[in-house]
């Protein structure tokens, strides 16, 4: 039993670790990239304290930032829920920390009693993942409602919104995958995949996109951050909170948004499949982190490039576009699936699903057009 | 032993919770606390080798039922949660006679037989089974639920949808 | 045929190259704006910010001006008061009042021009929708001021900058709008030229055809209301 226990933690204690120190990195490459995007420089100044070490181009940035955060007056509203308040955060954090352990990631000193306790071996991982993950509203809502704050609750209104419409589609997409693999074991999911990822089919493409767009609002990043527009409602659900609640809350959106990105890796990417895994198996683990950092990338361009969404363009999105998309994919799936004709899959399915992509944009465009004008004569 | 442990605290966590939701004034802190309730159900349903159920009851009723409980409550006046009103029912009585009553029915068939109900062996895979078993031997009553279900989805949007309105994108004069 | 979903490909690709070539590029168009420790002592002149007129690049956007030509400012204001920017702005940070002469009647200029810095959000929207090419951007913004009310409320005569000052800040958009307004003026003329021809043809026209019905008509025409028209 001892035993059983030391490899938890040896599987355990590594992936909340290393993750928390990729959230610190990823906070300083998405401030980078951001400024590159508007001709900036970006964060560059925290030099290593006692050396002569003048930039390293800010990487020291997020620890600068990690020591703010924990000196700042941690402030609770008079008229908050004191309790509900103080578990907001924690409840944040806890189910991106419990869903990063069922990503199929290959630890490389894992032994073969540690990869028996790998929450991936499970049967229903991917069902546990879209459970787990349903408990972040409660957190965000729990949040703004406990701070008796207008924009807080607004923000966390506009949250539960909007994680419940997109979270359809998200699981609808995943459910294609899950029928090709026949199952939703993680690991039997990558293995699935061998022989071609399956974003290299039409079904998969089109749920791999669906699937990137609705996690995208699932971890409320731009151009879905309507629930934190911090032009419009302060900063949403976590206006009230300061000092290392704000920075639980901010851990935690990261941790959701490696593990979607991991999910998503696992589900469509070839989870850790690559170049020379065959001759160095350590490499696997590389492989995956760099295909998550690879959509991390897209997601910060995204930030870069698009602006935020109305609340009605949101909620017609959801319904009116990639839910009945996600529908169709899957009757495309199942027919490409059971297809006589492997060659026919990507003719048809990319016509089907893209004339289909097509007619819906058409039919809900709004008919706004051009005001027009009566000159003062 | 860590079975056991894990029983009991689970088991207490869900009464806790379940006493809570019934007695707390504060609506969101009774939904709260039934989440808990839920919550350390799922925990228990582990126990019970059965995942897929487990999953599902995180799911369906934190994830979903439990959100819109919140939605609901938030809808109407009592948002802040402060409201102290209390509905002068009298179901108490009642509520703790069925209470003590169902263990006891539950429990009844065993104790008549004088001996422990002998749990089944774990099965492997649930969700494979399960999906099966709906999809072959239980199809028609399936069908008959997606059908009612479908009904009251349209009855719902029919009740919601209400008279028309003008269109969006015309409420400025141009 | 707009393809779906290009357009973010489009604006995706414009963000890219901006990423990719702030690292590479060192021409105007792409450089960083942050200048790295231009504060130190010893800094090369030209790494400091141009401070003259407050430009700092051609692309800063602050808040709006209005335009006039020549050298008088009321002479040759181009806003007309048609009050379009006024009706559009999001904020409504702009109050127009249109100016009359002494009989009452409307002189195409504004009385009041008014704009509320603390309220406007730089949207560019008044530029987009002015018909007259009077208001633009400007890139001044050095704009605090000591008085906490009012200090931010712009009048017309603050707010009027000649053409030249609009060149000297923003010589590519300057440019651009002066030919497109140029072109735009020699259209009107060659068409109003045309319509006039037009008009003068079909008088000829006109003419020529009453002279030949009087010809083929000996005795005198009645008054009819025809000819009037």
């Amino acid at each position: 039993m001892t035993q059983t226990l030391l490899n938890l933690l040896a599987i355990a204690v590594p992936l909340a670790v290393g993750f928390a120190s990729l959230f610190a990195f990823t906070t300083w490459l998405e401030r980078k990239i951001l400024a590159r995007i508007q001709n900036r420089i970006g964060p560059n100044r925290i030099s290593l304290p006692f050396t002569r070490f003048r930039r390293l181009f800010g990487l020291i940035q997020p620890a600068a930032d990690g020591l703010k955060m924990l000196a700042k007056e941690d402030i609770v509203p008079r008229d908050a829920d004191k309790l509900l308040h103080l578990l907001a955060p924690i409840l944040s954090l806890v189910p991106p920390m419990m869903v990063l352990c069922l990503l199929p990631l290959e630890l490389p000193y894992a032994t073969a009693g540690m990869r028996a306790l790998q929450a991936a071996a499970l049967d229903n991982a991917v069902l546990l993942f879209f459970a787990i993950t349903s408990l972040n509203t409660l957190a965000v809502f729990m949040a703004g409602w406990a701070s008796r704050n207008k924009y807080s609750l607004l923000g966390g209104m506009r949250a539960v919104a909007q994680m419940v419409s997109y979270e359809i589609p998200l699981v609808l997409s995943a459910a294609v995958v899950i029928m090709a693999a026949g199952g939703m074991n993680a690991q039997a999911i990558v293995e699935a995949q061998r022989a071609q990822w399956f974003i290299f089919t039409p079904w998969g493409l089109a749920a791999f996109l669906i699937f990137f767009i609705a996690s995208l609002a699932e971890t409320n990043r731009s151009p879905f951050d309507l629930p934190e527009a911090e032009s419009e409602i302060i900063a949403g659900y976590f206006t009230e909170y300061s000092g290392f609640k704000f920075a639980l809350f901010f851990l935690g959106e990261y941790l959701a948004i490696f593990a979607v990105s991991g999910l998503a890796v696992t589900l469509f990417l070839g989870g850790g499949a690559g170049p020379w895994v065959a001759a160095y198996p350590a490499l696997s683990c590389v492989w995956f982190l760099a295909k998550i950092f690879a959509l991390i990338f897209v997601m910060i361009w995204l930030r870069g490039t698009l602006p935020r969404l109305r609340v009605d363009q949101l909620m017609g999105f959801a319904w009116k576009f990639l839910l009945p998309l996600s529908l169709l994919n899957l009757f495309v799936a199942a027919a490409a699936l059971k297809l006589a004709k492997p060659w026919l899959s990507w003719p048809v399915g990319a016509l089907v699903l893209y004339g289909a992509a097509v007619a819906l944009s058409r039919s809900h465009r709004a008919d706004a057009a051009p005001r027009t004008y009566s000159y003062a004569e | 032993m860590i079975e056991g442990v894990a029983f009991y605290i689970l088991s207490t966590v869900a009464v806790l919770g379940a006493l809570l939701a019934v007695s707390r004034r504060n609506l969101v802190h009774g939904v709260f606390a039934l989440l808990l309730f839920f919550a350390a159900l799922s925990g228990l349903f582990v126990m019970l080798m059965a995942d897929y159920v487990a999953a599902v009851q995180v799911l369906v009723y934190v994830g979903a039922v439990g959100i819109l409980q919140l939605f609901a409550i938030m809808l109407t006046e009592h948002v802040t949660g402060d409201d102290l009103r209390r509905l002068g029912a009298r179901g108490w009585f009642w509520g703790l006679m069925l209470a003590v009553a169902l263990p006891v029915v539950l429990l009844l068939p065993p104790l008549l037989n004088g001996e422990p109900p002998v749990p089944p062996a774990a099965p492997q895979s649930t969700a494979r089974q399960l999906g099966s078993q709906l999809m072959e031997h239980y199809v028609v009553p399936l069908e008959v639920l997606a059908l009612l279900l479908t009904g009251a989805l349209i009855g719902a949007v029919a009740v919601a949808h209400g008279p028309e309105k003008d269109p969006p994108g015309k409420d400025r004069p141009a | 045929m707009r393809l779906l979903g290009f357009g973010i490909l489009k604006g995706m690709a414009v963000t890219l190259e901006n990423f990719v070539r702030s690292y590479f590029d060192r021409d105007r168009r792409h450089h960083l704006f942050t200048k790295e420790y231009a504060w130190e002592p010893g800094a090369p002149a030209e790494v400091l910010p141009a401070r003259a007129d407050t430009t700092v690049t051609a692309h800063s956007r602050n808040f709006p001006i209005l335009l006039h030509d020549g050298a008088d400012p009321m002479g040759g204001i181009r806003c007309v008061a048609c009050q379009i920017c006024e009706r559009e702005c999001p904020p409504q940070c702009i109050y127009i009042e249109k100016d009359y002469d002494e009989q009452g009647k409307y002189i195409k200029r504004p009385a009041i021009f008014d704009i509320d810095l603390s309220v406007c959000m730089s949207c560019q929207i008044c530029v987009e929708v002015c018909p007259f090419d009077a208001i633009v951007m400007d890139s001044q913004f050095e704009l605090s001021t000591a008085n906490r009310f009012g200090g931010l409320l712009q009048h017309r005569d603050q707010l009027l900058k000649s053409n030249e000052y609009y060149h000297r800040i923003h010589p590519e958009e300057a440019r651009a709008r002066d030919d497109r307004m140029a072109q735009e003026k020699a259209e009107k003329e060659a068409k109003q030229a045309a319509a006039d021809a037009a008009k003068k043809k079909a008088a000829e026209a006109k003419a020529a055809a009453e002279i030949a019905a009087e010809k083929s008509k000996p005795e005198p025409s009645a008054p009819t209301a025809g000819g009037a028209a």
